[in-house]
């Protein structure tokens, strides 16, 4: 096997996607061979790479819009440069392997790389390492342009099936594996004896949800302040918006006071950033951290139990997707983040309660811990750095067993892939049409992990910017039974944003359109959630500007029916919206009125309505008149009898009956039975 | 070819002088009306067991209305029989060689076809949406309206000398303007929208049809008054030597129409499907155009105007982008439907309707 003589690496803007080139590249070094690398100006690689003492060249490169935009002209732009830089780099480097490790950085040189190819002015290799579980659109692109695709989670092979390769994460340094007696010298700061030692960390910079959760936790964590020892990396984030360290401490000043601080003080600790963190990795019992594929696949690395909190709404999921994948091998357990009102507005949050709860019940439990650390340990590729070099000088040599371009073999499992979010609603129609009664989720779902997945997911879209999507969030909410979402849905439900003139001047009326506040309340109902905030919530909803929201604000409430405690405002406001000039709004509130109505406020209303225009009026009156009847709220019957034949029973509508279509059916329906009869031994 | 026949037979042979009929354009309609409606009235029932032996029948398509599934299992297609029905009587009784005859026909053919594929496709996939692509679609529709325009300008066109860019409007005795320029992009897009809009109101059991033989029946008076040097004079139009021959082609065509509805009246046994809607939009269009009637649609053609307004402004305004309904429902006969009138009704009242927007349009021929 030859050794390779020029490298190109290529990737960057963050250190998630430099390190892993540097690992491969000092794995690929034979001492003759010649580096260089291929950044952006001004991202954390022109930090980096030289401090390594690597040449560096810079090419123009934007992130990628992801959608149709105007967005997509200074990206198209900086890539056409870009392409034109890396013609001239490749040109004068003349590389033998070039190795990408995503983000847009190395998209130019790939792409360059591949026009050369097609002219046959290069005979450079293209390898692209994907670190996360879902490949970033760019990413995907560039993988037709790409000799292989190394990949770190074997559920990324289905989007590579053509020449993917599963190979691991490239750690760049071995994190030592310190003792513990000798780890707990070198920490700067004591760590009582028989305590569990929880490490929580958001990332370097660090993440201001799991920060602000944790602080609120320590309030549950009190009673179990002896057996805990909880370090907090609160991270290097200063900016305008959030200075990490500092709202961290005055958040504990501001929620403990008195002898509580001093209890608190007793077992948390918090700094900005742990300069050594394989000595308190040595000392940890668990590990909280968000799911980005280096942190994952260091704690794997340390062979440390973690619960892990990933941050939604990233390009693809791929937080989650990481965390799911790392627990489906067993080594980690998912706190979700929630879409829930903070402030009055949605907003990404973490109830410290939740947190709390995961902490005691995982740090607590031996077991449990046990379990988690041994498959933790298996979870990460430990030889993912020899197995990368040597496809890339197999295939440098032309020596692989597959044709170029097909798959390796003993690339391990392929996942069935998860339904997105459409036809994931598909699928939850389809089982409620066929069975509404019998409709359940977790049915239909299976994996209750999965369940939760999903429901997460979908409640990351109620803050979309875009309101199909935050329409298809909510669908999928009630769908998917989401109870613990209900509040987050009442908050949308009363947002009150007006929307733009132009719209409605047309007969818009709020950011939150009407198909959105309709199907919250229907969602409502589906998940059959009732409390104060939802009850207050469907009462505002019964006078909505919209039609549709006001007629199933008044489905909502025959549904809850006797469980409303202020049925007498929904009276009312029922009897007002029987008045209303729209059918749909009318006739589902004298529906409404026979389930939650009495002889006092309902019957009379009702029984006005005998000579009104539209049959479809005195319909539903007269099946609100039967209701209060089969409740037995009417003492009188007699008189209602005479009362009620004065009704207009014209109609000017009617079912057609098909009698050969009936006989059809019956037909049909006869013959399963007997199939099925025959089929029984 | 009846019509060619009888003007070699009556001036040279005794017996056949009562063939001197087919010199009138009143008589030829009759016998293209009594021609077209006996033709389909016989093969309509041939074709609805074809189509059924086929398995070429309507599919299921969820548009909210419960009916709408009683009626899955319906052949479509109706519409080949009118437009071939229609051709056949104009081959027999039409002067062939009349320019705006052939425009219209050709009109009836192109979008009849377009229809076809259409409905074709829909039955091949087993699926109501499963038909041609929107764009397709209207990229052969946009093919045919610039042929017309380009035809009108030209020196083939039929149209007297000086008056092709002429735009009329009703009540309005002086065209609006004379200039190609300006004419015929209005051309263009007016043949792209009609040709679409009957397939709107395609939506309930004879619904369509009715309408469509008002219109068209409108439309060939309308080609029969301007094709008479005397008549046009009286009311004061351009006299177009040669549309009388429309008025044979709208007696055709309501012939078939009547024929047809015979069998699509409800509960109907066949739909007209995009075939026939295509084809009666797309003779529709040509009709007005060569009449230079474009602006009379909006009365005459009134009643496809709201079905197809209300559609759109529901679809593309309301549900893709306000995110709420601007009716209860669209277009216009769901939104009778949904407020409690039997299909039945509201289609009768939209042939009331129909018929008095023809009256009205009828009148514009003396009220300018």
């Amino acid at each position: 096997m030859q050794e390779i003589r020029r490298i190109l690496l290529t990737g960057g803007g963050t250190a998630g996607h430099v390190n892993p080139a540097l690992a491969i590249g000092s794995a690929l070094d034979s001492g003759k061979t010649r580096f260089l690398f291929v950044g952006v100006r001004g991202r954390i690689e022109e930090q980096v790479v030289p401090r390594e003492g690597m040449p560096i060249k810079y090419v123009r490169a934007s992130g990628f819009p992801g959608t149709l935009s105007p967005a997509l002209l200074p990206f198209l732009a900086n890539l056409s440069i870009g392409i034109l830089q890396s013609l001239w780099i490749l040109y004068r480097f003349r590389p033998d392997v070039i190795v990408g490790t995503g983000g847009y950085v190395s998209a130019p040189i790939v792409m360059a790389a591949a026009v050369l190819r097609k002219l046959r002015l290069s005979h450079a290799r293209v390898f692209i390492h994907e670190q996360n579980a879902v490949p970033g659109k760019l990413n995907q692109l560039m993988g037709r342009f790409a000799d292989r695709i190394l990949v770190t989670f074997p559920e990324t092979l289905s989007f590579f099936p053509a020449n993917g390769a599963l190979a691991g994460y490239p750690l760049r340094r071995r994190i030592a594996a310190v003792g513990r007696e000798e780890a707990l010298k070198k920490i700067d700061f004591p760590i009582p004896e028989h305590r569990k030692v929880v490490l929580v960390f958001g990332g370097s910079q660090g993440s201001r949800t799991i920060n602000r959760a944790l602080v609120d936790a320590l309030r549950h964590l009190l009673p179990f302040r002896d057996r805990l020892f909880i370090v907090h990396g609160t991270g290097l984030m200063k900016s305008r918006q959030y200075d990490a360290s500092a709202d961290t401490e005055a958040r504990v000043r501001r929620l403990y006071e008195g002898e509580e601080l001093g209890q608190i003080e007793s077992f948390y600790l918090h700094r900005p950033y742990f300069y050594n963190i394989e000595n308190l990795y040595a000392v940890s019992d668990l590990v909280i951290a968000r799911a980005g594929a280096g942190s994952l696949n260091e704690i794997s690395a340390m062979g440390l139990p973690a619960l892990i909190i990933p941050k939604s709404n990233l390009p693809g999921n791929h937080q989650v997707m990481n965390a799911r994948s790392m627990e489906r091998a067993g080594g980690a357990e998912i706190l979700y983040e929630q879409i829930a009102p903070v402030d009055g507005r949605l907003d990404e949050w973490l109830d410290g309660k939740a947190l709390a709860e995961a902490i005691a019940s995982l740090a607590l439990d031996d077991d449990r811990l046990e379990r988690l650390r041994h498959r933790s340990r298996e979870f990460l590729n430990r030889d993912a750095l020899g197995r990368i070099a040597r496809i890339i000088r197999a295939e440098d040599a032309g020596e692989t067993e597959a044709a170029p371009g097909a798959p390796l073999p003993g690339t391990g499992p392929e996942e069935e892939r998860l339904p997105g979010n459409r036809a994931l609603l598909l699928l939850l129609e389809k089982a409620e049409r066929s069975h509404p009664h019998l409709y359940n989720p977790e049915t239909v779902v299976g994996r209750p992990q999965d369940l939760e997945f999903y429901r997460n997911r979908a409640s990351a879209l109620l803050i979309h910017p875009s309101w199909p999507e935050r329409n298809l969030g909510v669908k999928l909410l009630g769908l998917l039974h989401a109870r613990e979402k209900a509040p987050a849905l009442v908050t949308l439900l009363r947002e009150r944003k007006q929307a733009s003139l132009l719209k409605r001047c047309l007969g818009g009326d709020f950011e939150q359109v009407g198909f959105i506040r309709r199907n919250i309340v229907t969602a409502l109902v589906r998940m059959d959630a009732l409390d104060e905030g939802i009850e207050a919530a469907l009462l505002e909803a019964l006078g909505d500007p919209y039609y549709e929201v006001q007629a199933e604000a008044a489905r909502a409430a025959a549904h809850f029916g006797s469980r409303l405690p202020s049925r007498e405002r929904f009276v009312c406001a029922l009897l007002e919206n029987l008045k209303d000039r729209n059918l749909d709004v009318s006739t589902a509130a004298a529906e409404a009125l026979g389930v939650i109505g009495g002889e006092r406020d309902a019957l009379p209303a009702l029984l006005k309505l005998w000579d009104t225009r539209f049959w479809k009026m005195r319909a539903a009156a007269l099946r609100g008149l039967y209701l209060l009847v089969e409740r037995g709220e009417v003492s009188d019957p007699k008189a209602l009898e005479t009362e009620i034949p004065r009704f207009i029973l014209t109609s000017t509508d009617f079912r057609p009956h098909f009698e050969i279509k009936s006989t059809y059916r019956r037909l049909m329906e006869s013959l399963s039975r007997t199939k099925e009869k025959g089929l029984r031994p | 070819m009846i019509y060619l026949l009888g003007k070699y037979l009556h001036p040279n042979f005794e017996p056949f002088s009562f063939l001197r009929l087919v010199e009138y354009i009143s008589a030829r309609a009759i016998g293209a009306a009594l021609t077209a409606i006996i033709l389909t009235l016989a093969l309509t029932p041939l074709v609805i067991r074809y189509l059924h032996r086929r398995g070429m029948v309507d599919q299921w398509r969820n548009t909210g209305v419960s009916s709408a599934f009683d009626k899955a299992g319906t052949p479509a297609m109706g519409g080949a029989i009118v437009a071939g029905c229609v051709l056949v009587s104009c081959l027999l009784w039409c002067n062939m060689s009349n320019l705006y005859l052939l425009a219209v026909l050709a009109g009836m053919v192109w979008f009849g076809g377009i229809g076809l594929v259409d409905d074709i496709a829909k039955t091949k996939a087993r699926s109501g949406d499963g038909g041609m692509s929107e764009t397709k679609k209207l990229l052969l529709q946009a093919t045919f309206a610039a042929g017309l325009a380009l035809f009108l300008a030209s020196p083939w066109s039929p149209l007297p000398a000086g008056h092709a860019g002429a735009f009329y409007v009703p009540f309005v005795k002086a065209p609006l303007f004379a200039s190609l320029w300006l004419y015929l992009p209005i051309v263009f897009f007016f043949v792209v929208v009609v040709g679409n809009a009957v397939n709107i109101a395609d939506g309930m059991d004879g619904l369509a049809i009715v309408p469509s033989v008002f219109a068209i029946g409108v439309l060939g008076f309308f080609g029969y008054l301007l094709g008479n040097a005397i008549w046009a004079r009286y009311l004061n139009y351009p006299f177009y030597p040669g549309t009388g021959e429309l008025a044979v082609f709208a007696s055709a065509f309501a012939g078939a129409g009547i024929g047809f509805l015979w069998f699509n009246a409800y509960p109907a046994q066949i739909f007209m499907g995009d075939t026939g809607s295509m084809a009666i939009g797309g003779s529709i269009a040509v009709l007005s155009v060569m009449l230079k009637q474009e602006a009379l649609f909006l009365i005459l053609g009134g009643l496809f105007v709201a079905e197809a307004a209300t559609s759109q402004i529901q679809d593309k305004i309301g549900i893709r982008w306000l995110g709420r309904r601007i009716f209860m429902r669209a277009p216009l006969h769901h939104a009778m439907q949904h407020n409690g009138l039997a299909e039945t009704k509201v289609v009768i009242r939209l042939w009331i309707v129909s018929g008095i927007l023809a009256l009205a349009a009828l009148a514009t021929l003396k009220l300018r």
